[in-house]
């Protein structure tokens, strides 16, 4: 027998080497927990680019013009932010660090409210009765 | 589930378009087969389990990309066939002989048993020899040669097949089965005599 063909018929033995007879079906049932469990734990971005790129699905855009898309938008909406913050009468120039963080903030909308309100406005409700370790039933 | 009759293109169009059955079919359709080739190739069945999983993972999420211009056949065995590759580089010869250097249930297996068997007790007692030299001479091989030696001698698929696979010429398909095969030869010459 020819080497080249002596070493064919070794490997060949090798097909035999296979995993127990249910391993296929655990395999499935184990790939969908897997995929559930991923489901699950996908980081927020991830879906929500998942969905955005979903609205394109019908139409065959490729990839890319989906991706440049979704970055123009979110550059318009940088623009459209920074433009209505210096039509408040806010530029970078008006502020620095050590400036309030309303004045940095630029729209009186986002500010926080006086400190002073917030405090005021918890209420700690109390008990009637003191817990205790006496039975709460009274006949 | 759906008959076999079903092609793989018609599961797959049906799985871009969000039904994640018709990908289970896939995966029972193609587990086995990718299995053969990620097992001979990492000579482990428990990372063979875990890297088979990813690969599906990995097919799963990106197979809206799938365009239809080769096999999906093709296409998951290049999935596979790389990320297999990746893991054995990564893998950093944690051992330098698998756990499963001998696969024992294949001794009672009688598809095995009469494949190899030739009436002759001293031969056959040789087998679990053969197999753990077998195994030991394929891990000797490097990556590159081990797929291609799986997928040809082992899976029998065609030069042209493991060419599209591992997007290489079939010429290379045909020299590193020639490399290959004088490796295995040296490693495995007192088992080639008898």
């Amino acid at each position: 027998m020819e080497p080249e063909e002596s070493i064919s018929k070794l490997l060949r033995l090798k097909r035999y080497e296979k995993p127990r007879p249910d391993y296929f079906e655990d395999f499935l049932a184990e790939f969908q927990l897997r995929q559930r469990a991923e489901v699950i734990h996908r980081p927020f971005w991830n879906i929500a680019w998942d969905r955005f790129s979903s609205l394109f699905a019908p139409i065959p855009v490729p990839r890319l013009v989906t991706a440049s898309s979704f970055a123009a938008a979110v550059i318009a909406a940088g623009v459209t932010l920074n433009w209505s913050g210096n039509e408040a009468g806010v530029t970078p120039a008006t502020w620095n660090l050590s400036s309030p963080a309303q004045t940095r903030l630029g729209s009186t909308q986002i500010a926080f409210p006086p400190t002073k309100k917030r405090v005021s406005s918890v209420q700690y409700v109390l008990p009637t009765r003191p817990t205790g370790y006496a039975s709460a039933h009274s006949f | 589930m759906d008959t076999p009759e079903t092609p793989d293109s018609e599961l797959v169009s049906r799985t871009q378009a969000g039904d994640a059955r018709a990908f289970d079919e896939l995966v029972v359709r193609f587990s086995p087969r990718l299995y053969g080739l990620v097992y001979n190739m990492t000579a482990s069945h428990e990372d063979t389990n875990d890297l088979l999983q990813d690969i599906f993972a990995k097919a799963y999420r990106s197979i809206k990309g799938f365009q239809g211009k080769s096999a999906f056949y093709t296409w998951m065995h290049t999935i596979a066939v790389n990320m297999t590759i990746n893991f054995l580089k990564k893998r950093n010869r944690r051992r330098t002989m698998s756990l499963d250097d001998v696969d024992n249930g294949i001794l009672s297996d009688p598809d095995f048993i009469k494949a190899t068997s030739h009436g002759d007790p001293s031969q056959d007692a040789n087998l679990v020899e053969l197999q753990k030299k077998l195994n030991e001479s394929m891990l000797k091989l490097s990556h590159e040669h081990r797929a291609v030696v799986t997928m040809f001698d082992i899976q029998g698929m065609p030069h042209a097949e493991i060419a599209k696979i591992l997007k290489i010429s079939e010429g290379t398909v045909r020299s590193r089965l020639f490399y290959a095969h004088r490796q295995l030869q040296n490693h495995l010459q007192e088992f080639m005599k008898n």
